[in-house]
């Protein structure tokens, strides 16, 4: 409805304040008498800590304070969570290590903290952490799940037994084995999914009041999720109830996942603002957001894919490792479990599907969800191995997907997963046709003409959003219900605020959220506020992750504005003598079907808050709130092509085009969802031809923990992007959404090396697909031609 | 990392022996070394100043001796901190060869580095390590090679360590003046800041191994 309702391309309202350099972040927070914190940081990656003598440190100009892990301990102040819970396949629950906020007595990986400075300068405060004298006693570290998992290998936690925190599984194993052994065909598979950083461009920070009359505190903080961190905070860690901690999620420059979690820094902080009685902030360096931030990803996977004599699959094994670090970040447990090998079915029809999952410490940075959180994992292994079964089986790739396609819904996979709707196949002719795959041969031998190799690729992703049925994932572990809150408030003169639990740190909620009541109210934008990420403002919510704020938060305001809806009819029709049934809404007014009698917006919302002439026994006021809890997850689906060009001499890969089609049910507002897409393949190509962190096996040290050695993606490494959808309405939420967040990073980098290995003409190439891989495998594709 | 160089000094292998065992010729020949000085037989105490772009460090090192075999080589294994800055540890196997009157050098080093070192610098230590070791016996070489008298390098008791630092105390008080100048010229040139970069912190530990090496 209207210009500014579903489906119209509105520009963002945020974006004005943003690119006005106007955001409010944390770090632009200040307070009389703040004082700075800098963190003193392990350089070991696994050491024992037998003191720390901070004499000198606290001589030098400036110095307030500096604080250790045992002080710490004795306050109280709890461990640091896993908030959901695996239990392996014997039963057992998962291997937990303890994880203090400022470590005691040993250290686990580089970069944590074991003790903080507070001082009246941020450089104080980091001459000063430099200054802290720790008398380290180094260990043995491991950085790779098969060196952990070695006999006699470091023990990285005395709770987890040779490093293992679960060894999980899914699936039938006796009807998997049974497909492998009848199959005409198995395709085998060793793949790598590479460890990332997110790297946001706003850091993590944290700023800390602390109110001794009323002993309540003040955190404002980078965070995906404020209710969540104040539950997590107050639950957990023992710093104060919830009624005695605000906690202020302003303006926040990106995620991608990093920042749902409670970290250390930010409990450290809470703790040390009472402790040493002033405001505090804390503001990551880049270093430390390499060093600190949850990486993604770190799978290793073996997998078979079982087929009979028509190409059908018949069953699916898939053996991975998780690599987890060296502590369990907030939720962790859930990515390679939940979120992972329950989507290994991708969009086929797979009769049999087994999954066993390894996770393990190592020395190493925490792993959590990454933008995709296990379905970009699962994802690779899928799409992968059907390229590499097509390629096996003498088939066109496109013609082995569909094959097996999923084609009638509701589909009941092995895997729990219930596919609500979709049509694949719809997706690849959008795709085909916006590739102009038809014309691909030509253009292949155009290019072998010039000496350079092309390839195509195909991924026909499918993930899981607007996670999740709270009864669902609380029987498969979760601490928490995943449901969403929204209040829709008509102030008297009729503009509206709508106070959501999901959280705006780049998605656009500002606009999309306002369109919704746009649509539904007939009020333009402006005249609507969207309120989120401050908890004395807002009521309980979940806030944003795995793409959840459209199908689950803009269902809980669709609901509220049902009941604002409904009271506002009632109002009307008592004003105007109507019956309630014969109100229809149109253009910001409440009209009379077939009469020109209407009443606008702020007539009725005056008239609500007046409470001259209510209807007898209504309450005054207009206001509504709503919970809404998900009945299934959503499937967003798509494919995605890309055609890729190598220079056999240099190994440079160029990206000649890439196409998305994707289907995300109903798009409120088209361009914010191409952004969305548009970012996301930015760093799943990232992921795919880039990034990747390295570490040094035998010291344990992060070598790639700056942009000097860590590849982001560039403008000049992407194509212009072709992003269309196609659309299956999602029947399990009210507006038929399905979520548009992290498909972008789920999808392309199997397309991506797909490609590259259809051009190159082998499958022996890991992510990221550097020149250098490329060009050894080029050069090794060029000897049989030169023997010609 | 792992790196291996080897130099020819013009010198007799003994000269050379003697020389690697001095302290004070040490001291000079290291970038930034503000004291070296042996806790035992067979164990260095040392700490030496690097200062890289923003960042300056002091790093106090330690090094243990191992498999002596003078005046053939030995074993070495050394450590590093310079606080948050990182640390470095590693060994190295060092060989003196007698080609003529002169002396071939060969060493094989093993190092870890850490910290802010290992995170922004690892991809420079490499080159940077290896540039430090070239100037190291560069001067090593003028000094041991250029200044030195043959009288030194015949001294007895050239077997000890002790001896031979006795030995060549007297004879290198001059040499070690002019390198002192030299390296002054030097640093007024730069060779010693600028551009060599994160590296530098790790080096002067891996440098001090490196020459200790040659003890």
């Amino acid at each position: 409805m209207g210009v500014e309702g579903i489906g119209a391309r509105v520009p963002r309202k945020e974006d004005k304040r943003f690119i006005t350099g106007k955001g409010r972040y944390t770090d632009d927070m200040n307070l009389p008498r703040m004082g700075r914190v800098a963190f003193v940081r392990s350089p070991h990656a696994h050491a024992k800590v037998s003191s720390i003598d901070a004499s000198a440190a606290l001589e030098m100009p400036g110095v307030d304070a500096v604080l250790t892990g045992d002080q710490l301990v004795a306050d109280g102040v709890g461990n640091l969570i896993c908030g959901w819970m695996i239990h392996s396949k014997d039963g057992s629950p998962m291997n937990m290590g303890a994880w203090s906020a400022l470590a005691t007595d040993t250290v686990r990986f580089v970069g944590q903290a074991v003790a903080m400075v507070v001082a009246d300068t941020y450089e104080q405060a980091r001459d000063a952490a430099e200054a802290v004298m720790v008398d380290w006693e180094g260990l043995p570290a491991v950085t790779t799940t098969a060196a952990a998992l070695k006999p006699g290998a470091p023990q990285i936690h005395p709770e987890a037994a040779g490093n293992m925190i679960y060894d999980w599984e899914i699936g039938d194993e006796a009807a998997v084995d049974a497909a492998m052994a009848s199959a005409a065909h198995i395709t085998k598979i060793d793949i790598a999914n590479n460890r990332l950083v997110p790297n946001p461009m706003e850091p993590r920070a944290a700023v800390v009041d602390y109110d001794g009359a009323e002993e309540h505190f003040t955190l404002w903080t980078t965070s995906q999720n404020p209710h969540m961190a104040r539950l997590v905070l107050s639950a957990f860690y023992n710093i104060a109830p919830e009624h005695k901690l605000r906690v202020i999620a302003p303006d926040v420059g990106g995620g991608f996942g990093s920042k749902i979690y409670v970290y250390p820094e930010e409990v450290a902080c809470l703790w040390a603002a009472k402790k040493v009685g002033r405001p505090l902030k804390w503001v990551s360096d880049r270093t430390e957001a390499f060093l600190t931030d949850a990486h993604g990803r770190d799978h290793t996977t073996t997998a078979e894919l079982a087929f009979d004599a028509n190409n059908r699959i018949t069953g699916f094994r898939v053996n991975t490792t998780a690599n987890f670090g060296a502590y369990m970040s907030l939720f962790s447990s859930a990515v390679p479990t939940y979120l992972y090998a329950t989507l290994l079915s991708g969009q086929y029809a797979m009769p049999a599907i087994y999954a066993n999952v390894k996770a393990v410490y190592t020395n190493t940075t925490p792993v959590d969800a990454y933008r995709g959180a296990g379905r970009p994992e699962a994802t690779y292994v899928v799409e992968r191995i059907m390229e590499v079964a097509a390629r096996e089986l003498g088939l066109d790739p496109a013609e082995l997907r569909r094959k097996n396609f999923v084609t009638e819904f509701p589909h009941q996979t092995p895997v729990i997963m219930c596919y609500d709707a979709g049509d694949y196949d719809a997706s690849v002719r959008a795709a085909q046709e916006a590739i102009d795959y038809a014309g691909f041969p030509a253009r292949k031998a155009e290019a072998a003409a010039r000496g350079k190799l092309r390839g195509i690729g195909y991924s026909c992703y499918i993930e899981a959003c607007g996670i999740a049925p709270s009864k669902a994932v609380g029987s498969l572990g979760a601490g928490v219900g995943l449901w969403e809150s929204a209040e829709v408030r008509v102030n008297p003169v009729g503009t509206i605020e709508v106070l959501t639990g999901s959280h705006s740190h780049g998605q656009g909620h500002e606009t999309t959220f306002a369109q919704l009541v746009s649509e539904r109210l007939g009020v333009g934008v402006d005249t609507v506020q969207i309120v989120h990420g401050d908890t004395d403002k807002v009521q309980f919510g979940m806030g944003t992750y795995g793409s959840r704020s459209g199908a689950v938060g803009m269902s809980a305001i669709s609901k509220a504005l049902d009941k604002v809806e409904s009271k506002a009819k009632k109002i009307a029709a008592h004003l105007m003598e109507a019956a309630e049934t014969d109100i229809v809404v149109d253009g910001g007014a409440f009209k009379v079907a077939g009469t020109d009698k209407q009443l606008t917006m702020t007539e009725v919302a005056l008239a609500a808050y007046t409470a001259h002439n209510l209807p007898d026994g209504m309450e005054p006021g207009l206001k509504e709130g709503a919970f809404y809890d998900p009945s299934n997850f959503t499937f967003p689906a798509g494919c995605y092509i890309c055609e890729v060009e190598i220079d056999p001499d240099t190994g440079k890969t160029e990206v000649i085009a890439f196409v998305a089609a994707d289907d995300f049910g109903r798009i409120i507002n088209p361009m914010i969802v191409e952004g969305q897409v548009h970012g996301g393949l930015a760093q799943g190509i990232g992921q795919a031809l880039l990034e990747g962190c390295v570490y040094d096996e035998e010291s344990g040290q992060l070598t790639t923990a700056s942009f000097q050695d860590y590849c982001m993606p560039r403008a000049d490494d992407l194509p212009s992007f072709q992003v269309t959808t196609t659309e299956t309405i999602c029947p399990g939420n009210p507006l038929g959404m399905k979520g548009c967040g992290e498909a972008g990073a789920i999808g392309s980098p199997p397309a991506l090396i797909n490609a590259l290995t259809d051009a190159l003409g082998t499958e022996d190439l890991t992510m990221p697909a550097t020149p250098e891989k490329v060009w050894r495998l080029a050069q090794a594709a060029r000897r049989p031609m030169a023997a010609e | 990392m792992d790196m291996k160089g080897e130099y020819r000094i013009p010198a007799p292998r003994e000269t050379v022996w003697e020389a690697l065992n001095d302290p004070e010729i040490l001291k000079v020949c290291i970038p930034g070394c503000e004291s070296l000085e042996k806790t035992s037989d067979n164990e260095l105490a040392a700490e030496v100043t690097a200062k890289v772009g923003p960042v300056k460090a002091k790093f106090k090192g330690s090094v243990t001796f191992e498999n002596i075999n003078a005046p053939e080589g030995y074993t070495i294994a050394g450590e590093g901190k310079g606080g948050v800055a990182g640390f470095a540890k590693g060994g190295a196997d060092v060989h003196l060869a007698e080609d003529g009157e002169e002396t071939v050098l060969t060493y094989e080093a093993h190092a870890q580095v850490g910290g802010k070192l290992a995170q922004l610098g690892s991809r420079l230590i490499d080159s940077t390590a290896r540039k430090m070791a070239d100037e190291f016996f560069g001067k090593f070489s003028e000094i041991v090679g250029g200044g030195a008298s043959d009288e030194s390098a015949t001294a007895e008791g050239a077997n000890s360590i002790a001896g031979a630092t006795a030995a060549v105390e007297n004879a290198m008080e001059d040499v070690v003046r002019d390198a002192e100048e030299r390296l002054e010229v030097e640093a007024g040139k730069g060779t010693f800041g600028g551009p060599m970069v994160w590296g530098l912190l790790g080096l002067g530990v891996i440098i001090l191994i490196i020459l200790f090496a040659n003890m």
